[in-house]
C-alpha cells in the first residue's frame, strides 16, 4: 500500500503549512511513537495507537494488532478512509481526501487542539502532584531534628563541664548529664554516679589514679617496693583492669590471661620475684607454699615429696586425741573427740580461732595441783605466776588450815598454826613455813617437772591419772634453772602456726560439705611437728583450671589469689584532698 | 540492553565489600578478649566506631555526591549501591561498636537514629525495587502530562455534550467540571484517592438520574456517561500514579532528616565519650 499522508498545520502568522509525506508499507503504523509511518506527537496519544490497513482501500482500525498495549481501552473500532471520511483520534483530525494517481489512498492529519489549548480549568486543579510541589520540609526537617539533639543532648549537657554560659543548677544539669551515662556503675560506686567529676576529673583526659585513690586510699599495690612496682606497672593505670558503667555487679573480669601474661615467665617481668611461673591451676601451677614461724619471723617452704615440719613447742598427738575408744574426761570418763571438740570457727566461718588452752583444753586438762583438798587452778601461760599461786595456797593451808584439809595435803596430821591454842612458838612457826615450802616445792616440781623426776616424791592424794594430765610437760617443753631465789621454770614459747597459706583466699564454709580429714588427715598423726595440710593435688581432685572440664569445678586465678596485696600501699605519696571526698557527711562528721 | 539493579552493581562488588567488612568485624569481635566485656572503649570498640564514624560521614556525603552531576568520582549507580550495602554494613560495626549495651543515653540514641536511618533505607530500596514496575504497569504507555490532558479533554467534550442535558444531570456533571481535583494535599497524594471526588460522584449518580429520560436526551446522557466513566478511569489511574511516586519520594522524608539528626548525635556520642574519657 502506498499512502500520501499531508500534515496540516498552521505557522505563526496563521497560514496553513502541508507537509507532504508518501508511506509504503502493508500497514501503515499511526502513534506517539517515533517510529510510526504517520506519528501523531501528542502526549494524549498512545505509543501505538492504530492501524491504516489495505483492503480494497484504506482502512484505519484500533484495538487490533500493534495495540496490544494500548491503554485508551477505546472499543475496537474500524473506519474506512474513503474520500471525505474523517477521525477523530485524540486531538487529532484525520481526512481522507481524492487519492492521487499512484496511491492507494491519502489522507490529510490535522492537530485541532494543542496542548496549551486545552481548557485550563482541570490544569489548574492538578498543578500540585508530587510532594515536594507541596513544599513538604524535609530540610527544614532535618535541621530542626540536628539542632534538638544538640541542644538537649550535647550543649545542655556541656554546659557544665565546659563552663558555658548556660551552667545551670546543679540539679538540672545532673538530669541531663544523665544522658550522657553509658551504663550503671557498680553499687559501690552509685552514691556518685551523678557526679561525674568525682572520678573523670579533668576534660578529655582519661581517668587517673590519683581519682581512684581519693576514696581507695588503702589499697595494696601488687609487688613489694623491693620489686619497684611503679616501674614495673608502668603505664598501667587503674581502669586498665577496673572498667566501670558496664553494669552494678564488678568492674573487672575474672580473667587468668592478666595474671599469666607476667606469671607465665614471672622472672622475665620482674627478675626479683620469688613465685614461680603459673599460668593455669590444672595445667601449670607449682606446689603450694606453706607459712612457718622461723626464728623471729617466717618461712615460706614448697611442698615437695620431703614432709615439712613444724616446730610449735607443743607436745601434741592427733591420733590420741582422735582415738575411736575415746579419751578420759576427769568427770564423763571416755569420751570421743571429734575435730570441731578444739577447733572452732571463727566469726567469718571461713577460717578457724586458733586453738586454746581455756577453751579447748581445759576441761580435760585441768591445772588443779591439790584436788583433794580445793579445785583450785595454776593460772595458764605465767610459769612465775603459778609458782606463786601454789607457795601462798599451801602458806594459807599452813596458817589456816582445818584439820582435815592440813592432813589431806601435807600428809601429816595438824591443823593450821592460827588455829592453834595458844601463841606459836618460834619453833612451831618454822615447822609450818618449813611444811608449806616444801610442800610448795615438791608441787611446782610435779607441774613442771618430768614425771619420772615427780613421781619420787609424789603427792600421796595426787591420783595417777590426773597427775598425768595435769602437768605442764603433759603439752609443754619445760626449762628448769636454779636461781638466788629458788628454781625459776620456763615454758618454751609456743608457735602454733595459725595461717599456713596467707596469700590465699580459702573459704572453709564453702567446703563444708567435705569432711576435714578429707584435706586435713591427722588420725594417725602422732607428733605435733607433723604438718597435715593439703597439697595441690588434693584441691586438684576437684578443681580444674580456668577452662571448664569436666566434673572439675573450673578455677582460675582470682578464686584463690588477690592483685592487691594489703601490705603495700598503692602510690606511698598519695596524699588525698580532702576537700574533694565524695561521702563529704561523714568527712565533716568525722 | 538488560536492567542492572543497583543491587546487582558492577557483579555485587559492595555487596561483597559489605560482606567482607561484616564478616572481619564480626571475627575479630569473636576472636578479642576484652578486659571486662565488649564495648566501644577497648582497643577494639574506638577501632570499629573509628569506621562506623567514617562510614556514616561517607553514607552522609551520598546526597552531596548526588547532586554533583559533573563529578566524576565514580558514578551515581555505583555510588547508590555502595550506599546501599555499606549502610548495612555499618549496622554490623555500630552494633558490635556497642558490644550490645543499650541504655536510655545518648549514646544509644544515636544507634537507634543509625539503625532507624538505615531501616528507612532498606524500605526505600525495597520500594525502588517494587513501586516502578507497579508504575509502569499503571501508566501504560501514557505519561501523567498525558493523563492530565486528556481528562481537560474529556472535559472540553463533556462540556460539549451535556450543555443540552436537563438541569439535575448538569448539575452533577458540571461538579464533576468545576470540582475534581488531582494532588494538591499530603493526604491525597499520599492515599491515591479522593473521596468526595465529584466525579467518582457522578459516575454513581448519573445512571439512576437518567433513567427517567427518553430518545435523543438518553443517548446523549449515555455518550456524557461514557466520558464520565472515561474520566473516572483516567483519575484513577493518576491517583495511583501520584500515589506511587509519593510512596517513592515520602520515605525519604524520614530517612534525609533522621540521618541529619544522626550527625548530630554522633558528633555528641564522640565528644561526650572523650569529655568524660
Amino acid at each position: 500500500m502506498k499512502l500520501l499522508v499531508i500534515s496540516q498545520s498552521r505557522n505563526r502568522a496563521g497560514r496553513t503549512v502541508q507537509v507532504r509525506k508518501e508511506v509504503t508499507a502493508d500497514w501503515v503504523r499511526v502513534g506517539r511513537n517515533a517510529s510510526s509511518e504517520v506519528l501523531l506527537a501528542d502526549p494524549r496519544i498512545a505509543l501505538n495507537q492504530g492501524l491504516i490497513v489495505d483492503r480494497n482501500g484504506p482502512v484505519y482500525t484500533e484495538g487490533e494488532m500493534g495495540t496490544m498495549t494500548s491503554t485508551t481501552r477505546k472499543a475496537v473500532r474500524s473506519v474506512r478512509l474513503s474520500p471525505g471520511t474523517s477521525v477523530d483520534i485524540g486531538p487529532y483530525k484525520v481526512t481522507a481526501i481524492a487519492t492521487p494517481a499512484g496511491f492507494s489512498g491519502a489522507i490529510t492529519v490535522e492537530l485541532l487542539r494543542p496542548p496549551e489549548n486545552v481548557a485550563p480549568e482541570f490544569l489548574a486543579r492538578a498543578g500540585k502532584l508530587t510532594l515536594a510541589s507541596l513544599r513538604l520540609p524535609k530540610r527544614t526537617t532535618a535541621l530542626a531534628l540536628f539542632a534538638l539533639v544538640a541542644i538537649v543532648f550535647f550543649l545542655l549537657p556541656a554546659g557544665r563541664i565546659l563552663d558555658l554560659p548556660w551552667q545551670q543548677p546543679t540539679s538540672m544539669a545532673m538530669a541531663s548529664d544523665r544522658f550522657w551515662n553509658p551504663g550503671p556503675v557498680i553499687l559501690a560506686h552509685q552514691p556518685v554516679e551523678l557526679k561525674c567529676e568525682a572520678c573523670h576529673q579533668v576534660a578529655f583526659q582519661q581517668v587517673r589514679d590519683g581519682a581512684c585513690l581519693e576514696c581507695h586510699a588503702k589499697i595494696g599495690h601488687h609487688v613489694g617496693e623491693d620489686l619497684k612496682p611503679a616501674a614495673l606497672f608502668a603505664g598501667t593505670r587503674c581502669a586498665e583492669c577496673h572498667r566501670d558503667h558496664k553494669g552494678v555487679k564488678t568492674t573487672h573480669r575474672d580473667d587468668d590471661r592478666f595474671c599469666a601474661d607476667c606469671h607465665r615467665d614471672v622472672r622475665s617481668r620482674a627478675n626479683g620475684a620469688q613465685s614461680q611461673n603459673a599460668s593455669d591451676f590444672a595445667k601449670d601451677h607449682p606446689a603450694f607454699r606453706l607459712t612457718l614461724p622461723a626464728g623471729k619471723g617466717m618461712r615460706r617452704v614448697r611442698q615437695s615429696g620431703v614432709p615439712i615440719e613444724e616446730a610449735s613447742n607443743l607436745v601434741f598427738t592427733h591420733a590420741v586425741h582422735l582415738d575411736p575408744a575415746g579419751v578420759k574426761h576427769p568427770d564423763k570418763g571416755r569420751v570421743k573427740l571429734a575435730c570441731d571438740a578444739c577447733h572452732h570457727p571463727d566469726a567469718s566461718r571461713r577460717g578457724f580461732e586458733p586453738v586454746s588452752m581455756r577453751r579447748d583444753c581445759q576441761a580435760c586438762h585441768r591445772l588443779e595441783f591439790e584436788p583433794a583438798t580445793s579445785s583450785r587452778q595454776v593460772p595458764h601461760g605465767a610459769p612465775a605466776e603459778a609458782v606463786t599461786v601454789v607457795r601462798e595456797f599451801y602458806a594459807n593451808l599452813a596458817l589456816n588450815g582445818t584439820n582435815d584439809s592440813f592432813e589431806k595435803a601435807f600428809g601429816v596430821p595438824g591443823t593450821g598454826l592460827l588455829r592453834r591454842p595458844g601463841p606459836p612458838t618460834d619453833e612451831a612457826r618454822r615447822a609450818a613455813l618449813a611444811l608449806a615450802e616444801g610442800k610448795a616445792d615438791r608441787v611446782a616440781r610435779e607441774l613442771f617437772g618430768s614425771r619420772i623426776a615427780a613421781s619420787g616424791r609424789k603427792s600421796e592424794q595426787v591420783s595417777d591419772e590426773l597427775f598425768e594430765v595435769r602437768v605442764c610437760r603433759t603439752c609443754h617443753e619445760i626449762t628448769q634453772q636454779d636461781g638466788p631465789d629458788g628454781v625459776q621454770w620456763g615454758v618454751a614459747e609456743v608457735r602454733q602456726n595459725h595461717r599456713w597459706m596467707p596469700q590465699a583466699r580459702f573459704d572453709h564454709k564453702s567446703h563444708a560439705q567435705s569432711k576435714c580429714a578429707d584435706c586435713h588427715d591427722v588420725a594417725k598423726s602422732k607428733r605435733s611437728a607433723d604438718v597435715a595440710m593439703p597439697t595441690i593435688e588434693g584441691c586438684r581432685e576437684c578443681h580444674g583450671g580456668s577452662v571448664p572440664a569436666e566434673k572439675k569445678v573450673t578455677s582460675n586465678c582470682l578464686l584463690c589469689h588477690g592483685f592487691h596485696e594489703q601490705k603495700h600501699p598503692w602510690d606511698p605519696q598519695f596524699k588525698p584532698k580532702a576537700a574533694t571526698r565524695v561521702a563529704e557527711g561523714a568527712a565533716v562528721a568525722r | 540492553m538488560r536492567h542492572q539493579s543497583i543491587l546487582e552493581y558492577a557483579r555485587f562488588r559492595w555487596f561483597k565489600a559489605a560482606l567482607l567488612l561484616s564478616v572481619l568485624a564480626g571475627g575479630v569481635y569473636l576472636w578479642d578478649e576484652p578486659p571486662l566485656k565488649p564495648y566501644g572503649g577497648t582497643w577494639l570498640g574506638y577501632t570499629l566506631g573509628s569506621i562506623g564514624a567514617l562510614l556514616i560521614l561517607w553514607l552522609l556525603w551520598f546526597g552531596v555526591r548526588k547532586r554533583r552531576y559533573a563529578s566524576r568520582a565514580g558514578t551515581v549507580q555505583g555510588w547508590l549501591s555502595a550506599h546501599v550495602y555499606l549502610g548495612t554494613a555499618l549496622v554490623v560495626v555500630a552494633t558490635l561498636h556497642t558490644g550490645f549495651e543499650l541504655g536510655w543515653n545518648l549514646h544509644t540514641l544515636a544507634y537507634v537514629l543509625m539503625v532507624a536511618t538505615v531501616a528507612s533505607g532498606f524500605y526505600g530500596v525495597y520500594l525502588y525495587a517494587t513501586v516502578p514496575g507497579l508504575m509502569t504497569a499503571n501508566r501504560g504507555d501514557e505519561t501523567l502530562d498525558a493523563m492530565v490532558l486528556k481528562i481537560a479533554d474529556l472535559d472540553r467534550e463533556i462540556r460539549d455534550k451535556a450543555l443540552s442535558l436537563p438541569d439535575q444531570i448538569l448539575r452533577v456533571v458540571n461538579a464533576s467540571l468545576d470540582n475534581t481535583r488531582l494532588g494538591g494535599s499530603v493526604g491525597r497524594i499520599v492515599s491515591g484517592r479522593d473521596p468526595s471526588c465529584p466525579t467518582g460522584a457522578a459516575v454513581r449518580e448519573l445512571p439512576e438520574i437518567g433513567k427517567r429520560l427518553t430518545g435523543e436526551a438518553a443517548k446523549l446522557n449515555h455518550e456524557v456517561y461514557t466520558l464520565l466513566l472515561q474520566k473516572n478511569e483516567l483519575l484513577g489511574r493518576a491517583r495511583r500514579d501520584l500515589r506511587f511516586k509519593a510512596r517513592l519520594d515520602l520515605w525519604l522524608y524520614f530517612h534525609v532528616p533522621l540521618a541529619i539528626a544522626l550527625l548530630a548525635a554522633l558528633s555528641a556520642h564522640v565528644v561526650s565519650v572523650f569529655l568524660y574519657w
